[in-house]
């Protein structure tokens, strides 16, 4: 018995000193900008921002920040939304990254792009992401843990980034087929580890007082009909908004030749604002969301949209 | 699930300690079988099927050896066919594209009929299961050990999961009875057994895992380096290959731990080696033991060898005798050792390399020893210790360029361009950076290595470093393990950055 | 006993065999010096020695090399 209590003494010690080193670092990773690099920049930055300026919080794999830009949404209605999704997001991710901002944001909504829905790494790799998750939000050590580099290594560079957006100028067309959602009964499967996390993420929406809405970003490399009549069933059986915008990409604007970043996967800068001007007219119409541009709390909103518009220009 | 993923460590072994635990004791063997095959069947899915096959072709045998033990000549029949199948399907999985590519090579479109080559799964771990099948058999044989009745135990025997992937290869005798008998778990037992997977995690993830990057750098194009780099890289990468392979044996060992199972030692400060030869008993010592028990001994106390003993020793006198007989039993044992690791060219020849320069030192020994007494100095003299060390580092970084060259070829190119252009002032030049890693990672290199090789000091001198931390006080050791875990945490390379870098071993 | 005394003298006389109970896990003689011990003892006594009794049990001092000897000689 004496050396099972031993143990736990060991263990509560432990968890001690782990929270003394999640605070550690996350002193470093906030006085060091470019400290975190790679996939948990997000976390990190999202973390820095002023608390209570975000309103509109766009989660989701690569598709959802090369498909939204905040600027030109700021610019054209007003609304503080901010690009948090990860390249290839995993939907365990996309929970704790938005339980992340939660701590520090009160969104009223939170835009889903739903690509990472039909994302499933497989058991081994789902059963890891469920352990690591929490651990790197309990314990930001885990997360920021190469944030110590910096010290020797010097903070690395970062890219302007507007909200969480950044400027693709490339263009690489889509030359495949423009019929990419031809109608059929069919529907895809959505994996049961993206079920458990969506019953979750729902949950943690309404507990923090954010409506969910799912996009569909325009993709023809990632989306078709078997694709979307599986998101609808889904959004039709929990009552969540769904708006796919790949069945009237023509209507945003759309074209395959111009707006595409990399043969038909992401868009680029030229389709994310054609995206970004559809979504802020879909917002202003079916939400009240903030109009913060007269607002003092968010004067640096209007700087930075000037900055990004300039960088604008110059491509 | 390799060893070192967090999976294996944090979910799959507690799981299993659970499961042992409540289990009652008679059916904590059980427990084990099916994790261990659970775990197998994660790595290799239908592929288990070998090891079933073998498991059973292997239990079987024992019983037959077992029970024609008094008839030596049947006896040794049913041994032989037994090996051969074995061998055979080791052969077949490892080795046919191999010889059908040096056949085809070689007499091109002369043959009769065509081969092709064909592409063959290989379950991860048959290099090492095999050959434990192989003692197996050979101590029933022996008369060393009764043949287990109870299939389960046969079963659990091959395919104990700590080990099936990376070996230690065991002996029947070395673990059985600690793994039939269930005990429970002890709570000094999980304490140890962790606290030596966390050292294993800080050698491959802190160290290894970081030179993998530099390494494979220079290896994966290696027309663009020379001189120092090309030096740089074959130091890197033994470094890297002993920090991997003795981490993950100690993350094995300590799994092995938990469950109160004594693995045996894969390692013993293999770079005090003062010889090539003591080299090898220092580094995957289960592996040569298996050779040195299942080959050299037969192949030397095999009549022929002992008839040239025989003769030898009336005609040419004890030195020439010794050298033949050395060379006799000596052959085998590498070919077999390199062929072992695969089935390149380059691997066969670093087992020649291994066997050269081991019958050399047995052909230059009483010559050396002359030297030494001319010149009046001492075996124990730290000079010559420091020399002899220096000699066998040069050895071993030479051996382990080849085996890890892409090829023979490879090899020798770049043996030969790490003459041109030797520089060291790239050591300091920045050309280390360019390599993928930045400095933080060459100082966690470093650092770490200080530390591998302090902890390995205190070991060469004979501490049990286990148990000279249990006498000092509360305070000290638990601040040992705290460093020891978060540095595991903090520095190790994962996350941002980083890949996951597989097993090396569990490729052979 | 003598007359494996002398044996293990001709092949190595720097040994103390008499108090030396670690010959093979003291690593005191090699695997080649206990090769050519098996064929003198095979030739002195007139007995086999097969490969499986290359144990470190039956090597690791004068005494039990003499009682592996004598076993096999009873054989």
């Amino acid at each position: 018995m004496k050396k099972t209590k031993k143990i736990i003494l060991f263990l509560l010690g432990f968890v001690v000193l782990l929270w003394i080193c999640s605070t550690g670092i996350q002193v470093l990773v906030r006085n060091m900008p470019g400290s975190v690099q790679g996939r948990s920049r997000v976390f990190a930055s999202v973390s820095e921002e002023p608390e209570q300026t975000i309103d509109v919080l766009v989660a989701g794999d690569s598709e959802s920040y090369t498909s939204v830009s905040p600027m030109d949404l700021w610019k054209k209605t007003g609304i503080a939304a901010y690009d948090c999704g990860q390249p290839g997001q995993r939907i365990q991710e996309t929970y704790y990254m938005l339980k992340t901002a939660f701590k520090t944001q009160s969104p009223k909504l939170v835009l889903f792009e739903t690509n990472t829905m039909f994302r499933d790494p497989g058991f081994l790799k789902n059963v890891q992401l469920s352990l690591t998750e929490p651990l790197g939000y309990y314990f930001p050590v885990f997360r920021y843990h190469n944030a110590w580099k910096a010290l020797f290594d010097g903070p690395g560079g970062l890219k302007n980034s507007y909200k969480g957006f950044e400027i693709r100028s490339k263009v690489v067309s889509y030359e495949g087929d423009e019929e990419y959602m031809k109608e059929t009964k069919e529907k895809s499967e959505i994996p049961q580890i993206v079920k458990i996390y969506m019953e979750k993420i729902r949950k943690l929406c309404r507990k923090n007082g954010a409506d969910l809405l799912l996009v569909s970003a325009p993709s023809p490399k990632n989306y078709n009909c078997k694709k979307h009549n599986a998101l609808k069933e889904y959004a039709s059986k929990h009552k969540i908004p769904y708006v796919d915008m790949n069945m009237n990409y023509r209507e945003i604007g759309i074209d395959w030749k111009k707006d595409s970043y990399d043969r038909g996967d992401h868009l680029n800068i030229h389709g994310a604002r054609k995206v970004t001007e559809y979504i802020g007219k879909y917002l202003t119409e079916n939400y009240r969301l903030p109009d913060r541009r007269n607002d003092d709390g968010w004067k640096e909103w209007g700087e930075l949209a000037d900055q990004y518009f300039k960088e604008l220009k110059k491509i | 699930m390799a060893y070192q993923s967090m999976v294996y460590g944090f979910a799959f072994l507690p799981l299993c300690l659970a499961a042992y635990q409540i289990a009652p004791q008679k059916w904590r063997r059980r427990v084990l079988l099916g994790f261990s095959y659970l775990f197998f069947w994660l790595l290799s899915g239908k592929l288990i099927v070998y090891l079933l096959g073998t498991t059973v072709f292997v239990h079987c045998m024992g019983i037959w050896l077992d029970s024609i033990r008094s008839e030596k000549k049947k006896a040794r029949r049913v041994l032989t066919f037994g090996i051969l199948v074995l061998l055979g399907v080791l052969a077949y999985l490892k080795y046919y594209n191999f010889f059908v590519e040096n056949v085809t090579g070689i007499f091109g479109n002369a043959l009769p009929f065509t081969l092709a080559e064909k592409k063959i799964l290989m379950p991860v771990g048959i290099s090492f299961y095999t050959l434990q099948a192989i003692g197996y058999m050979a101590d029933v044989y022996w008369g060393k050990i009764r043949a287990e009745e109870k299939l389960e135990k046969t079963a659990l025997f091959l395919a104990f999961f700590p080990q099936i992937m990376e070996g230690p290869i065991c002996r029947h005798s070395d673990t059985c009875d600690a793994l039939y008998s269930g005990r429970p778990l002890e709570a000094e037992n999980l304490t140890n057994g962790y606290i030596r997977i966390f050292w294993g995690l800080f050698k491959k993830k802190v160290i290894a895992d970081r030179l993998a990057i530099g390494v494979d750098a220079i290896f994966g194009n290696y027309t663009s380096y020379s001189g120092f780099m090309v030096a740089f890289a074959a130091v890197a990468y033994t470094v890297q290959l002993y920090m991997e392979f003795s981490g993950c044996m100690d993350i094995i060992i300590g799994s092995g731990q938990l469950f109160g199972v004594t693995l045996p030692e894969n390692f013993r400060q293999p770079f005090c080696a003062q010889s090539a030869a003591e080299f090898w008993r220092r580094w995957h010592i289960t592996l040569g033991t298996w050779f040195k028990t299942y080959i050299f001994y037969p192949v030397s106390m095999s009549a022929p060898v002992k008839r040239w003993n025989q003769y030898g020793r009336k005609h040419f006198g004890k030195y020439v005798t010794m050298l033949g007989t050395s060379a006799m039993a000596l052959f085998p044992v590498w070919l077999c050792n390199g062929l072992w690791h695969g089935a390149r060219w380059s691997y066969i020849f670093y087992g020649m390399y291994y066997f050269t320069l081991i019958l050399a030192g047995i052909a230059v020994e009483p010559v050396r020893d002359r030297i030494l007494q001319v010149f009046h100095i001492s075996e124990r003299s730290v000079g010559l210790k420091f020399m002899r060390i220096a000699k066998t580092w040069l050895i071993i970084f030479t051996g382990e360029l080849f085996f890890r060259a892409d090829g023979l070829r490879a090899g020798i190119y770049m043996f030969r361009s790490m003459f041109r252009n030797f520089d060291l002032g790239n050591l300091t030049d920045g050309s280390l950076l360019e390599l993928g890693m930045t400095k933080a990672d060459l100082i966690a290199v470093v650092v770490g290595c200080v530390a591998v090789a302090v902890v390995g000091f205190i070991k060469e001198r004979g501490t049990n470093v286990r148990i000279s931390l249990d006498r000092k006080p509360v305070f000290m050791r638990w601040s040992f393990y705290y460093v020891l875990i978060l540095a595991v945490i903090v520095i190790a390379a994962y996350g941002d950055g980083y890949q996951a870098v597989d097993m090396i071993y569990a490729g052979f | 006993m003598e007359k494996l005394m002398n044996i293990l003298k001709e092949i190595d006389d720097s040994i103390d065999y008499e108090k030396e109970k670690a010959l093979i896990d003291g690593r005191i003689l090699d695997s080649f010096g206990v090769i050519t011990l098996v064929s003198e003892l095979e030739d002195a006594y007139g007995i086999e020695i097969g490969a499986s009794e290359m144990t470190p049990d039956n090597f690791n001092s004068a005494e039990a090399i003499y009682n592996m000897v004598i076993r096999l000689q009873g054989n």
